[in-house]
């Protein structure tokens, strides 16, 4: 079962160049205030590769998702130390521009979360951020972004209906497509289908499949199938500590750390 | 990137200086108080709070007849409409069938709206002569042996005065009463209820042993603003309470709040103390608002503190 | 009387007197509105919207006292919005988890409670006792004051209640705070933003107090907002403890006019949010 699930990213590795490690984590801390949540982690983010973190509730991984776009800089008694270097530079340095590394490291979340606006302005409204388009530029790039995201052929005759009247997997997908379609480097899941029924699921993890081919995916989840499933390396986090990291079928196979085996065998968690 | 953080930065200085603005509003508006006041703080020295007399011609001016006034029509006021406030949150939230619900909610809360000065003359023209003709007489008669309570429901029956007041103010804060503490009661987990009415208690008891225990932050916070809201209510006091600078005991007589004496006369008022008195009163109603609103907040903030717990 | 006897009867004695307090509410409902249609309605005709007030013991209309009454709530609202909106939004977005917010919470809440004759008088301090007479602008200016912690206050709850999520999803995107604000939080609170706009109006449409020092009245009719102003509210003041009766059936009429507007609008604040969700 297991091998079947591993035959497609098994491929993707074969088609893809040399890896490449386009985020590299050193030393992180993270604190919520005086609570210290994420402890001297050190790991690769792999450029065209999927990476999941999986870990039982409260173990950190969302929290670590969290330092790479720096979005946590939205509330004051968060904080990171440690050196996140995307391509060779640490963006958590206090000079890095914030705006500038969003547009290149773009975040789903975990509870679809449109815009109170219509399905276009959904998609359309990071491109309008970043720099002026003309109009006939957007309207492609919006439905480039909507193809991406397998949701084009569903809304092609509703662009301007709101986008909160779409289905709760058609609204993720929106989310992915607002976000791919300012064409970042690294795109991060925070748990993206643990609101979606299966079908919409399943849509969703051949989805991430397809972005892999061009972007360094980062996915959190809390069910191990889908880790199994859809990513070419598995990092295991427990209690805001990197246990284990290695290539997915090895974690899942023959992990190392009697944790890791705990885990992924289903003893905890 | 640069210019995106511009706009932010330029958004961001517009929304602060609001924000200082706003507080620099309050600061003028007590220094000003303050300035207006102290003519007559200064003539009079801390006397004046307790002082009776209120005479323009001989410039003699005491804030006790209209402070009294103000106390005691509120608290008539708090007297009447909490206890009915409460019956109707209880009834709102336990008793009413549900379609009903909604309409008498809105009827409640549409006595809030309706202007203060429309209260005032409804005073004046249907309730004061009211009281005046059925019921000020019964009071007199039936109080007249009762050591005490014949001195506070002492006649003429004039209609107008602090008891007539203190019934329009009564009308006036009892939405405000009615629909915070329904609001609150709707807050309370609907589980503890359903745990009470399991064990077979009656409406009732669950109103008392569950609801109002868990809202009791809330309803006090509801007393404490009508409360606010009736010791500042201008227009509708102005009409009934008759205007006269004096203490009395009985609750029959007319009398004067801060309010009241501040609309009645301050465009007449000659002469620089005159004016200063008058500021001086709203300096005092200010200060009683304002140590009203502390005291809810400081209790609404140790009781938080205790249930955190 | 056994224990169970007891409790039914203390439940029935409860529930009749909560019913008891819920009739007396309505029926004060009743009496107030039932008194001021029976008599405003008589005094109600086109008359009232095309002649001025009259001199003592003639009849006439509403005009100059309803075109003051609606310059001055249209400048209050016109002031007082914005400036009460910004303030809001700093507190609700870039100063949230500042210090001096609950402060200013505080403040503007003891703003929002002051009696209004208190704002009166300050503003006949700054505005009318150092140019020497009254005028539109003091009444603009105390009725501006009175709507400001009212739209501080629904604003401020409004945006917090909009999801931090929403926030997130936007700057993930790159965008910059102001964007965010002025694209996506504004348009996610523009119902309850309506709201708090609208029950401003029906608060300051009715004040008369705050006006009795400044805009003061005007019997004729006037445009020129630095002399005194007419307005409903003062209008009705002074008609109704007069002894002429024209006057005071002017009054009604004129109590009835208000009442209704601004009943219309609080209900309108009410329903016209749910009208909007979107589909």
């Amino acid at each position: 079962m297991i091998d079947m699930a591993l035959a497609i990213p098994e491929r993707r590795r074969q088609l893809a160049q040399a890896v490449s490690e386009k985020i590299s984590i050193r030393g992180v801390r993270f604190y919520y205030g005086d609570k210290l949540a994420v402890r001297d982690l050190s790991m690769p983010f792999y450029d065209r590769q999927v990476t999941a973190i999986i870990g039982p509730s409260g173990c950190g991984k969302s929290t670590l998702l969290r330092v790479l776009n720096r979005i946590y800089d939205l509330y004051p008694s968060q904080r990171a130390e440690g050196e996140v270097l995307l391509d060779g530079v640490n963006v958590l340095a206090p000079a890095q521009d914030v705006i500038a590394l969003r547009a290149r490291v773009g975040m789903v979340f975990q509870k679809p979360m449109p815009f109170p606006l219509s399905i276009h302005e959904n998609v359309a409204f990071g491109l309008r951020l970043h720099r002026r388009m003309p109009r006939s530029e957007i309207d492609d790039r919006v439905e480039a972004a909507l193809r991406r995201a397998a949701l084009w052929n569903e809304v092609r005759d509703k662009l301007s209906a709101s986008g909160l009247s779409l289905s709760g997997g058609q609204q993720q997908r929106l989310c992915i497509a607002r976000t791919v379609a300012i064409e970042p480097e690294v795109i991060l899941l925070d748990e993206p289908c643990s609101a979606l029924d299966p079908i919409s699921t399943a849509k969703i993890e051949e989805l991430i499949s397809d972005l892999a081919l061009d972007h360094a995916i980062a996915l959190v989840t809390h069910n191990m199938q889908q880790a199994a499933r859809v990513s070419d390396y598995t990092a295991f986090m427990y209690l805001g500590e990197l246990i284990e990291f290695d290539r997915t079928e090895k974690i899942f196979t023959a992990p190392r750390d009697p944790r890791t085996r705990n885990y992924v065998t289903g003893r905890f968690g | 990137m640069r210019h995106g953080q511009i706009g932010d930065a330029a958004f961001q200085s517009l929304t602060f200086a609001a924000t200082l603005a706003l507080a620099v509003l309050f600061v003028a508006l007590i220094v000003a108080l303050v300035l207006g006041a102290a003519p007559a703080f200064r003539t009079f020295g801390l006397g004046f709070l307790i002082d009776q007399s209120w005479n323009p011609v001989t410039e003699k001016f005491g804030a006790l007849a209209a402070v009294y006034g103000t106390l005691v029509a509120s608290l008539i006021a708090m007297l009447i409409a909490v206890p009915l406030g409460l019956g109707i949150a209880f009834f709102l939230s336990e008793l009413c069938p549900a379609a009903l619900r909604s309409p008498i909610g809105i009827a409640i809360e549409l006595l809030a709206g309706i202007p203060s000065i429309i209260y005032g003359i409804w005073g004046l023209f249907v309730l004061a002569p009211f009281l005046q003709a059925k019921v000020q007489p019964l009071l007199i008669a039936l109080f007249a042996d009762v050591p005490g309570l014949s001195l506070l429901f002492a006649g003429p029956p004039y209609g107008i005065g602090l008891l007539t007041a203190g019934i329009i103010l009564a009308i006036m804060v009892l939405p405000f009463v009615a629909s915070v503490s329904r609001d609150v009661f709707a807050a309370v987990p609907p589980l503890l209820k359903e745990a009470a009415y399991g064990v077979g208690a009656t409406t009732w008891e669950v109103a008392r042993n569950v609801l109002l225990p868990y809202a009791r932050t809330g309803v006090m916070g509801a007393i404490l603003l009508a409360l606010g809201r009736a010791l500042g209510e201008t227009m509708a006091v102005t009409f009934v309470i008759g205007n006269a600078h004096r203490v009395s005991a009985s609750l029959l007589a007319p009398g004067t709040t801060i309010s009241a004496t501040i609309a009645n006369e301050f465009t007449e008022a000659v002469g620089d103390l005159y004016t200063s008195a008058l500021i001086a009163l709203s300096l005092i109603l200010f200060v009683i608002t304002f140590a009203m609103l502390a005291a809810a907040r400081y209790l609404l903030l140790r009781l938080e503190r205790r249930s955190a717990k | 009387m056994n224990l169970y006897r007891a409790r039914r009867l203390r439940n029935a004695i409860a529930s009749a007197l909560a019913v008891g307090a819920t009739a007396v509410g309505l029926c004060w409902l009743g009496m107030v509105l039932g008194i001021l249609i029976w008599n405003g309605l008589g005094g109600l005709s086109l008359r009232l919207f095309v002649e001025n007030t009259p001199p003592p013991g003639a009849s006439g209309g509403l005009l100059n006292a309803i075109v003051g009454s609606t310059l001055l709530v249209l400048g209050a609202v016109a002031l007082g919005t914005p400036l009460g909106m910004l303030a809001g939004t700093w507190m609700a977005e870039y100063g949230r988890y500042a210090r001096l917010t609950p402060i200013m919470r505080f403040v503007n809440d003891i703003l929002l409670s002051a009696p209004s004759i208190v704002v009166g008088l300050f503003v006949y301090e700054i505005l009318v006792a150092p140019v020497g007479h009254f005028s539109g602008y003091a009444g603009v200016a105390a009725l501006t004051l009175i709507v400001i912690p009212v739209v501080v206050r629904t604003t401020e709850d409004t945006l917090s209640l909009v999801p931090n999520e929403l926030r997130e999803a936007a700057a993930s995107l790159g965008a910059p705070r102001d964007v965010l604000i002025r694209r996506l939080t504004y348009r996610a609170a523009r119902a309850g933003l309506t709201t708090g706009v609208l029950l401003a109006v029906a608060r300051v449409s009715g004040e008369t107090a705050p006006l009795l020092f400044t805009a003061l009245n005007n019997q004729f009719f006037s445009l020129n907002i630095s002399g005194p102003l007419a307005s409903l509210p003062a209008v009705i003041f002074k008609f109704a403890l007069s002894p002429y009766k024209d006057w005071q059936a002017l009054a009604w009429a004129g109590a009835l006019l208000i009442t209704g507007f601004v009943l219309t609008i609080s209900i309108a604040a009410r329903i016209w949010p749910r009208q909007r969700k979107p589909t």
